[in-house]
C-alpha cells in the first residue's frame, strides 16, 4: 500500500510539475558561523522563494536545473546551483550596496539602484509613539520634511519631499500600500476640528519597511502621480517554518512639549489695564492706582471680579490633561511551512490627548498569506482591517468653544468652578471648556480595509505574469453635537449633525515580467504593466436642531431638522508601463529605462493623456579593476538619472464649466455658476534631474550617498486669480513654473564593531532651494502675483515668500511703535497704513533639514536617540492681535494677554522694550515683520535606553526574546529665535496657531518572542 | 520549442484578454457628475431661468453683502451707531481703518453680477415655457444688475472721496473683456438706470412676489437711486409711479415693530427670504446687532446713546430700542438672533420719503409736506413742515439700522465723527474725504491692473 502510494504521488508530482523538480534543503549561517533565520532563499528569476527559519534551515522546491540566490539584508547574496552537493550556505558580511531594496514594483540590490531611494526599517518606523507612522520619517530621509498639523492623536502631517513643486495643486506624495496607491489625508469632513488621518487606521508595527522614492528614475514608475515623490509601504510577510509569536507593549505618559506663552493672570491682567488707562486719560487720573480705582468701580467685569473676592482662573491648567497615558498592545504571529507563510496581528492603541476632551483609540488586525496553489502560482493576500475612534477639539481656529482656545483666549477674572464643584457657567465670548468638552461630542468613528490580492504564474524561465486586485474602502461616521443647557446651542436648543461617508477604491494591476540572462555578466528584465485605479466616494450628511432635554445624542430626538445633505463623485486613472533594467559586465553597469502612458478623468476628454519617462544610469566603481583591490572603498557607486513625472492633484472637475445647484432660496433650490472651466486642462510636468554618489569605506565602517538634484516644475496646475467681475474668483490653467533643487547627503559611521560593543552614528543632511521661475500675466504684461497681507507668490522669490512691512521698533523717547516707510531703513512713521509691504527674505519652507542617529550597545544593554533640525524659515505669530499688542483692549476686555505686555513695556524715555507704551484701544489686524520670527528648531526626537535578553539567560523559560526598554519622545526643544512662544513646529502655512503641539513622552516597554 | 510556443501563445492572449477587459480608453476615465451639471445644455426651459435667478437671490443673502455687510458697513460709519469690538468685528470700519485687505461687498455684488448675466444672455424665444414668464424674469436680472451695480459704486465710487472714477460696469458672462476698468461715475449711473428702466417694462405685475422681484420694485429702486444721485425730477417720476400703483401702503405704526419679525407685509417692496432652515446664523444682521442669551455672541454694532432722545413719547418706532444688560440694543429690526426673519432691501416708507424730498426739492413744497405728514402720522409722532432738516431727520428715525443713513450723510456733505469702542470720540473726518470711498480688494488689483485703487490706499 505505501509502496503504490508512494509511486502515485511521485507520478503526481510529476505529472504536475512540467520539468522535473526537486527539493533542497540546506542551512544558512552568518559569516560568525551561527545560523541566520529569516534569510531570503528564492529560485533565480522567479517568485518562487522561502525564508529560513529559526534554526537557520530551509526547504524549497525548485526546478532541478535552478540557480538559488540567498540574501539578508547586510550581508553579500550568495548564488548556489540546485544541483550542487552541499547547501550549507554561510553568507559574507555584506556592505550596504547588497541591501535590497524595495523600489516602485520591483525589488532590486542596493547596487541596481539608479534611483534616489531610501529604506527604512520596521525598528526605526516604532520609534516614534504616534497612532500615524508616517510622523516616524521626520529625520530619517533626507530631502524630507514632515510637519504635523497637530498633536491631537490621529491628525494628518504634511509630507514635502524635495521643496514644494506645486501653487495651487497639492504637493503630497503617493502612498503606495503593498504595490497598490491607496488614498491618503484628512478623512474628516469639517474645517474646524481635528484633522484625522486615513493612515491612523494602519498599525506600525505591521509594517516591515517604508521607502521612499524620490528622484524620476525612482518615481517614473508612478509616472504621473509621482512628481512629489512616494511613499511605499511593506507591510510584513511570515517566513516558513516553526510559527513565531511576539508580543510587544508599551505604557506611557505625555504632555505638551512646549508650554506656550505665558499668560496674564487676573491681578496682572488689573495692573495691565490701569496702567493702559492712566496712560489715555493723564488728566483725569492722578496715578495708575487712582485708574485702578476707577475700573473697580465702573466696569462690570473687574466690578464683578472685585465683588467676587478676586479668584483667578488659570485657564492653562484646567484645559490641560497632566500626564495623558498612552499605550499599545500588540500580539503578532507569523510562521509557515513550504508552501504557505503568513504574518497575523492583533493590535490595540489608545491615546489620550494632553487637552481635556481628546482622545484617540484604535483595534487594528493584518491578516498576510501568501500560498503556493502549485509550483507555478503563488497566491498571495495580504489585508489589514483597522477601527478607530477619535475624540477631537475645535482647533483649527481661534473657536470659542474650542479647549485650546481657552487656555490663551479665556479670561483669568473668572471663576472656573461654583462653590458645590460643578462648572461656573458664566456668559461672554469664551465659555466654560470644562462643561463644554464634557458636554459635546466632536466624534470620528473611522474604520479602513485594505486588501491586496495578488496571483503570480511562472509561465517558463524567466517569464512571470501577475495580476493584483487592491481594495481599500473606507468608512467614516462624524458625530457633531452642542449641548443645551450652556454654549452657543442654547438658543437653538442644542445642535447636532451626523455624517457618513464611505469611499471605496479599486485598483487592478496586470504585468509581466521576463528575466533574459544574456550570459553570466549581462541580464536585461522587461516588465509591461496595465494598470487601472478607480475611486468612487458617497457621503450624506443631516442636521438638526432643538432638543427638548439633554442628553439625547441622535437625530430621531431632533425638534427641527435643519438641514439634509447627500453626494456622490468618482475619479479614474488608467496607466500603461514598459520597463527595461539592464545589469552588465557583472554589476558594473546598470541602466534603466522606463515609460509610462497615464490617463487621469480630471482632465477633459482631449488632454486626459500624458506620457512620463525616465532614464537612470548606475556605474558600480568598486567592481572595476583599479578600485576591485582598494583598502579604502568597499563600494563605490555614481548613479544619475532624468525624467519626467506628473502631478494631477488638483480637485475634481475643474476642466468643465459647471452650474451647481446646492443653494437654495425662499425654500426652493437654487443654481449657480461653480467652476469657469478650462477645456485645455492638463497635467502639471516635472522634468527632474539627479546625480549622486553612493560610497561605503573602510571595511563598512563609513556608509553613505551625496547627490544634487533638480527639479523643474512647468505647467502648473494654478488658480490663476481672475478680475472678481467675472464672477469667480479663479480659473485653474496650466501656467507658471517652479525650480526646486538642492544637495543630499546620507552618511552613517560605525565607529567601534565588536562583539560586545557596538558605536555608531549616523546622519542625514538636505538643503532645498526653492523659487518661482514664472506666473502667469495679465492682458498688460504684469505678472498676476498671488498676495496676501502676510506672503506674496513672485517671480524669483520661493512659493509665499513673506512680504510684511518692516517694524522699525519701539521708539525709545516716545514709546510709539513705528515702521519704515519704505520697508527697509531711513523714516519711520507711526501709522501702519503708510508703511509699505517688502520682501522679508525666505518663507515657511525650511532651506536647510537635518537628522542625526546615534547607537550604541553593549552586551545586551542598547542606546538609541535621534535629533531633527530644521531652518532657514520664518514662522509669523498667529492671533497677536488679540493677545500680544501694546494697544490692549482685547486682553484687558474680554480675553487674555501674554505676560510680556506688562513686563516689557515702555515706561519712560530711554526704555528699550519691545512693547510700546500702553494703551487702552485696539487695532484692526496689522501684520507686520515684529511677529515674524527666525524659525530654525530643533528637537531631540527620540532617546531610548534597552535591555535585550540573551539567549543563555532565556533559555528554559520558553522564550526566544524579551526586551525591556525606557523610550522618551521630544525630550529636549531649542528654537533659535526665543521671542517666538509657540511650538517650532509649525505646519507650511507658517501660522502658529492653536492646535495641540506634539507631545513629550515617557514610554516603558516589553517586547517578547517566544 | 513547441511547448514554448504554446505556452508564450496561451499567456499572451490570457494577457491580452485581460488587458481588453480591464484596460481602459479616454471613456473609461469619464468623471461622474452627480452633483452639478455642465453649463452647456443645462439651460433649456423657462424654469431654469428661474433657477438661476434663485442662485443669483441666493448670492445677494450672503453675509458678505445684503445678509449683513451692506447694512452693518453702512451703519458703523454713521452716527446710529458705533462697533464696541466685542467680537473684534466692525471695528475697523467704524473707525475708518480700511484698507485692501479689509474685506467688502465687491466679489458678492459682481457674483450677483454674473448670474443675472447669464439670465439676460439667454435667447428668451428659444426656451421651452411662458415667453411672458421669461420676459419677467429677464426683466428682474436687469432689476438686480442695476442693484448690484448700485450698492458698488455707492460703496468704492469715488463721488464723495472727490474723484471721478466708478466701478467696472459689467454686462456680459464670460465676455470678450475679462479684465475692464472702471467706468466714471456718471457711466455707471446711466447704465443703472437704462437697467431699471427695461427692467420696468419686461416685468410683469402678475409675477410678483415680494420675495423676488416685482415690476414695481424697478421705479422703486430708480428713485432711490436717483435721490442719491440728486436727479430729483426722475425721483419725484419713478416715486410717484410706486405711489400711484397702489400695491402698496404704509405699515400702521401699531405694527411697526412686529413688522420685522413677519413677512411680505403690506409695506414690503423687495425683501430678501431667509428661514428657520435657511439662514445665517451667526453671522446674520441678528446676530451682529444682539447678545445672544447668558452674554454670549458678537453684539458689536451697537446704538449711539444719541439716537434714543431722537424719538418723542408715542413714536412707534421708539419700540425698535431695547437695553441688554446696560447696553442700548437694536432688538427690533431684523430680531431673530440666527437671523431667520426676511431682511427688507425696500420698503414702501422709503419711497414715500423719497416723493416727499423729491416735491421739496422740486419746489412742491405743500406736496411734500402731505406725503411728510402721511408718514408722521401712521407713526404717532407729531407733524413738521417739510424742510430739508425735517426730512432727513424722519428719514433717519424712520429708517434707522437699515444701512440708509450713510448715504444721506454722504449726499449732504457731512462731515463725519468716528468712535471707538467705548463711544469715545476719535476724531472728524471732514468732506470730502478719500475714506468715503472703500479701498478696492487687493485680489482685484493683483488679478486686473486695468483697475486702479482710490486714493489714500
Amino acid at each position: 500500500m505505501k509502496k503504490l502510494l508512494l509511486l502515485t504521488s511521485a507520478f503526481m508530482l510529476i505529472a504536475f510539475s512540467g520539468w522535473s523538480q526537486k527539493t533542497v534543503t540546506g542551512t544558512v549561517l552568518d559569516d560568525g558561523g551561527l545560523p541566520l533565520p529569516g534569510a531570503t532563499v528564492i529560485e533565480k528569476g522567479t517568485s518562487n522563494g522561502v525564508s529560513t527559519d529559526f534554526d537557520g534551515n530551509f526547504s524549497i522546491e525548485v526546478a532541478e536545473d535552478a540557480t538559488l540566490e540567498i540574501s539578508f539584508i547586510g550581508y553579500t547574496t550568495a548564488e548556489i546551483s540546485a544541483s550542487a552537493d552541499d547547501f550549507n550556505i554561510t553568507l559574507a558580511a555584506g556592505n550596504e550596496l547588497e541591501e535590497v531594496v524595495i523600489t516602485g514594483y520591483t525589488s532590486q540590490l542596493r547596487s541596481e539602484v539608479t534611483g534616489a531611494v531610501t529604506q527604512l526599517d520596521s525598528e526605526a518606523l516604532t520609534q516614534l509613539t504616534v497612532p500615524t507612522v508616517d510622523q516616524a520619517l521626520q529625520g530619517q530621509v533626507a530631502g524630507l520634511t514632515i510637519t504635523t498639523n497637530s498633536g491631537t492623536p490621529g491628525s494628518t502631517s504634511q509630507i514635502r519631499i524635495r521643496g514644494i513643486s506645486s501653487i495651487t495643486a497639492g504637493n503630497e506624495p503617493l502612498l503606495v500600500i503593498d504595490g497598490a496607491p491607496v488614498i491618503n489625508g484628512n478623512v474628516s469632513n469639517s474645517t474646524s476640528s481635528s484633522f484625522m488621518s486615513a493612515l491612523s487606521a494602519i498599525d506600525a508595527n505591521n509594517i516591515a519597511s517604508i521607502s521612499v522614492l524620490k528622484d524620476a528614475a525612482s518615481t517614473a514608475q508612478y509616472g504621473a502621480r509621482g512628481a512629489n515623490g512616494v511613499i511605499l509601504i511593506t507591510t510584513k510577510t511570515g517566513s516558513s517554518g516553526e510559527t513565531k509569536f511576539n508580543i510587544s507593549s508599551y505604557y506611557g505618559v505625555q504632555n505638551d512639549a512646549i508650554y506656550g506663552p505665558k499668560m496674564l493672570t487676573a491681578n496682572q491682567k488689573f495692573e495691565l489695564y490701569s496702567e493702559a488707562l492712566y496712560n489715555d486719560n493723564t488728566d483725569t487720573f492722578s496715578s495708575i492706582s487712582d485708574a485702578g480705582d476707577y475700573i473697580l468701580a465702573n466696569v462690570s467685569r473687574y466690578r464683578n471680579w472685585e465683588a467676587d473676592g478676586r479668584p483667578e482662573a488659570n485657564w492653562a491648567d484646567v484645559i490641560t490633561n497632566q500626564d495623558a497615558p498612552i499605550q499599545e498592545y500588540n500580539f503578532s504571529a507569523s510562521g509557515g511551512d513550504d508552501n504557505s507563510t503568513f504574518y497575523a496581528s492583533l493590535g490595540y492603541m489608545k491615546q489620550e490627548a494632553t487637552v481635556i476632551g481628546s482622545s484617540f483609540d484604535r483595534i487594528s488586525g493584518q491578516l498576510n498569506i501568501t500560498r503556493k496553489l502549485n509550483d507555478k502560482l503563488t497566491f498571495s493576500s495580504n489585508s489589514s482591517v483597522g477601527v478607530t475612534e477619535q475624540e477631537g477639539i475645535l482647533e483649527q481656529s481661534a473657536y470659542f468653544e474650542g479647549p485650546r482656545t481657552a487656555k490663551f483666549f479665556g479670561d483669568p477674572l473668572l471663576r472656573v468652578l461654583n462653590e458645590d464643584g460643578t462648572p461656573n457657567q458664566y456668559g461672554g465670548g469664551v465659555p466654560n471648556p470644562l462643561y463644554i468638552t464634557r458636554e459635546n461630542i466632536n466624534d470620528i468613528k473611522f474604520t479602513r480595509i485594505v486588501t491586496n490580492n495578488s496571483l503570480t504564474y511562472d509561465i517558463m524561465d524567466g517569464l512571470t505574469f501577475g495580476t493584483r486586485l487592491n481594495v481599500d474602502y473606507v468608512i467614516r461616521d462624524r458625530k457633531y453635537y452642542t449641548n443645551t443647557i450652556y454654549g452657543y446651542s442654547v438658543p437653538n436648543g442644542g445642535e447636532l449633525s451626523d455624517s457618513h461617508a464611505n469611499n471605496v477604491t479599486y485598483v487592478i494591476q496586470n504585468y509581466l515580467d521576463y528575466n533574459w540572462e544574456l550570459n553570466d555578466s549581462h541580464s536585461l528584465d522587461f516588465k509591461i504593466l496595465q494598470e487601472y485605479q478607480t475611486n468612487r466616494f458617497n457621503g450624506l450628511s443631516a442636521s438638526g436642531e432643538s432638543f427638548p432635554d439633554a442628553g439625547l445624542f441622535y437625530l430621531d430626538n431632533a425638534g427641527a431638522p435643519v438641514s439634509v445633505g447627500s453626494n456622490y463623485s468618482d475619479w479614474h486613472v488608467g496607466a500603461y508601463l514598459a520597463s527595461v533594467h539592464y545589469v552588465g559586465f557583472d554589476g558594473k553597469y546598470v541602466g534603466d529605462l522606463t515609460y509610462r502612458r497615464e490617463g487621469n478623468s480630471r482632465f477633459g476628454p482631449d488632454n486626459r493623456w500624458g506620457d512620463f519617462y525616465s532614464i537612470g544610469a548606475a556605474w558600480n566603481l568598486h567592481k572595476e579593476d583599479f578600485l576591485a583591490d582598494s583598502d579604502i572603498f568597499d563600494n563605490l557607486k555614481l548613479r544619475a538619472s532624468y525624467g519626467k513625472s506628473g502631478n494631477a492633484n488638483i480637485s475634481l472637475n475643474q476642466y468643465q464649466a459647471l452650474l451647481a445647484y446646492d443653494a437654495d432660496y425662499a425654500g426652493q433650490g437654487a443654481v449657480y455658476t461653480s467652476t469657469f472651466g478650462n477645456s485645455d486642462l492638463s497635467w502639471e510636468t516635472n522634468y527632474s534631474f539627479d546625480v549622486a554618489v553612493d560610497f561605503g569605506m573602510l571595511d563598512g565602517k563609513i556608509a553613505g550617498s551625496l547627490g544634487y538634484y533638480q527639479r523643474d516644475s512647468e505647467d502648473l496646475l494654478l488658480n490663476v486669480p481672475l478680475s472678481l467681475t467675472t464672477g469667480f474668483s479663479s480659473q485653474t490653467r496650466n501656467i507658471g513654473s517652479v525650480r526646486n533643487n538642492g544637495v543630499e547627503l546620507e552618511i552613517n559611521f560605525n565607529v567601534i564593531s565588536s562583539e560586545d560593543f557596538n558605536f555608531s552614528i549616523g546622519g542625514n543632511l538636505a538643503t532645498t532651494e526653492n523659487e518661482v521661475t514664472t506666473l502667469a500675466k495679465d492682458p498688460n504684461g504684469d505678472t498676476i502675483n498671488i498676495q496676501t497681507s502676510r506672503t506674496i507668490i513672485d517671480e524669483g522669490q520661493p512659493i509665499r515668500a513673506w512680504y510684511l512691512p518692516t517694524w522699525a521698533g519701539v521708539n525709545p523717547q516716545t514709546g510709539a511703535e513705528e515702521w519704515y516707510v519704505n520697508g527697509v531703513d531711513g523714516a519711520t512713521t507711526t501709522v501702519f497704513n503708510e508703511a509699505e509691504q517688502v520682501l522679508q527674505g525666505g518663507s515657511a519652507l525650511p532651506t536647510l533639514t537635518a537628522g542625526l542617529n546615534i547607537h550604541l550597545d553593549y552586551k545586551g544593554f542598547y542606546l538609541d536617540a535621534n535629533g531633527f533640525y530644521a531652518g532657514g524659515h520664518k514662522v509669523y505669530e498667529g492671533w497677536h492681535r488679540y493677545l500680544n499688542e501694546s494697544a490692549v483692549g482685547f486682553s484687558v476686555g474680554p480675553y487674555q494677554g501674554y505676560e510680556t505686555l506688562l513686563t516689557d513695556a515702555w515706561r519712560q524715555p530711554g526704555d528699550v522694550t519691545r512693547n510700546g507704551k500702553l494703551t487702552a484701544g485696539t487695532v484692526p489686524w496689522q501684520r507686520h515683520s515684529k511677529f515674524l520670527y527666525d524659525g530654525d528648531w530643533a528637537r531631540l526626537r527620540t532617546l531610548t535606553f534597552g535591555f535585550d535578553f540573551d539567549q543563555s539567560t532565556l533559555a528554559g523559560t520558553g522564550l526566544d526574546g524579551l526586551r525591556l526598554y525606557v523610550r522618551g519622545n521630544n525630550l529636549l526643544t531649542w528654537k533659535k529665535d526665543d521671542n517666538q512662544k509657540w511650538d517650532p513646529e509649525v505646519d507650511l502655512g507658517g501660522e502658529t496657531g492653536l492646535e495641540t503641539p506634539p507631545t513629550q513622552s515617557f514610554i516603558v516597554g516589553l517586547n517578547l518572542k517566544f | 520549442m513547441k511547448k514554448i510556443n504554446f505556452k508564450l501563445f496561451s499567456v499572451t492572449s490570457i494577457f491580452a484578454l485581460l488587458l481588453i477587459t480591464s484596460a481602459c480608453a479616454t471613456e473609461d476615465l469619464e468623471p461622474t457628475l452627480s452633483q452639478d451639471k455642465s453649463v452647456e445644455g443645462a439651460i433649456t426651459k423657462v424654469d431654469n431661468l428661474y433657477g438661476i435667478l434663485k442662485g443669483a437671490l441666493n448670492r445677494a443673502t450672503s453675509s458678505g453683502y445684503w445678509g449683513r455687510e451692506m447694512i452693518a458697513l453702512n451703519e458703523v460709519r454713521s452716527d446710529n451707531a458705533f462697533s464696541n469690538g466685542n467680537s473684534g468685528r466692525y471695528t475697523t470700519q467704524g473707525e475708518f481703518n480700511y484698507n485692501e485687505n479689509s474685506g467688502g461687498i465687491w466679489d458678492n455684488c459682481y457674483g450677483v453680477i454674473a448670474l443675472a448675466n447669464v439670465i439676460i444672455q439667454q435667447d428668451a424665444a428659444s426656451l421651452e415655457g411662458d415667453a411672458a414668464l421669461a420676459s419677467h424674469y429677464q426683466g428682474a436680472a436687469h432689476f438686480l444688475r442695476a442693484l448690484a451695480h448700485f450698492d458698488l459704486v455707492r460703496t468704492y465710487g469715488q463721488q464723495h472721496s472727490g474723484g471721478t472714477l466708478g466701478v467696472p460696469i459689467v454686462t456680459t458672462f464670460k465676455g470678450d473683456d475679462l479684465f475692464p476698468s472702471r467706468s466714471s461715475v456718471s457711466e455707471v449711473k446711466a447704465a443703472i438706470m437704462s437697467d431699471l428702466a427695461t427692467a420696468y417694462t419686461m416685468m410683469d405685475t402678475q409675477y410678483d412676489d415680494k420675495e423676488f422681484i416685482s415690476k414695481f420694485a424697478a421705479p422703486a429702486l430708480a428713485s432711490r437711486v436717483a435721490i442719491y444721485f440728486g436727479e430729483y425730477q426722475l425721483a419725484e417720476q419713478n416715486a410717484a409711479l410706486v405711489i400711484n400703483s397702489g400695491i402698496y401702503s404704509i405699515i400702521p405704526g401699531a405694527d411697526f415693530v412686529g413688522s420685522f419679525a413677519t413677512k411680505e407685509n403690506v409695506n414690503s417692496i423687495f425683501e430678501l427670504a431667509y428661514s428657520q432652515t435657511d439662514n445665517l446664523g451667526g453671522n446674520s444682521l441678528g446676530y451682529i446687532y444682539k447678545f445672544a442669551p447668558g452674554g454670549t455672541g458678537y453684539g458689536d454694532v451697537q446704538p449711539m446713546a444719541a439716537v434714543e432722545a431722537l424719538y418723542e413719547t408715542g413714536d412707534a418706532r421708539a419700540g425698535i430700542l431695547g437695553y441688554q444688560g446696560d447696553k442700548l440694543t437694536n432688538m427690533g429690526k431684523y430680531p431673530d438672533i440666527n437671523g431667520w426673519d426676511n431682511v427688507p432691501v425696500i420698503r414702501y416708507e422709503e419711497i414715500v420719503l423719497n416723493y416727499a424730498e423729491a416735491l421739496f426739492r422740486n419746489g412742491n413744497t405743500a406736496n411734500a409736506t402731505t406725503q411728510l405728514n402721511s408718514l408722521q402720522t401712521a407713526r404717532g409722532a407729531s407733524t413738521t413742515p417739510a424742510t430739508l432738516d425735517n426730512i432727513m431727520l424722519e428719514r433717519r428715525k424712520e429708517l434707522m439700522f437699515e444701512g440708509f443713513r450713510w448715504d444721506d450723510l454722504m449726499r449732504t456733505g457731512s462731515d463725519i465723527i468716528y468712535h471707538g469702542t467705548l463711544e469715545n470720540v476719535l476724531g472728524t473726518l471732514s468732506y470730502p474725504n478719500n475714506k468715503f470711498a472703500y479701498p478696492v480688494p487687493a485680489a482685484e488689483l493683483n488679478a486686473n491692473s486695468n483697475v486702479t485703487q482710490n486714493d489714500g490706499y
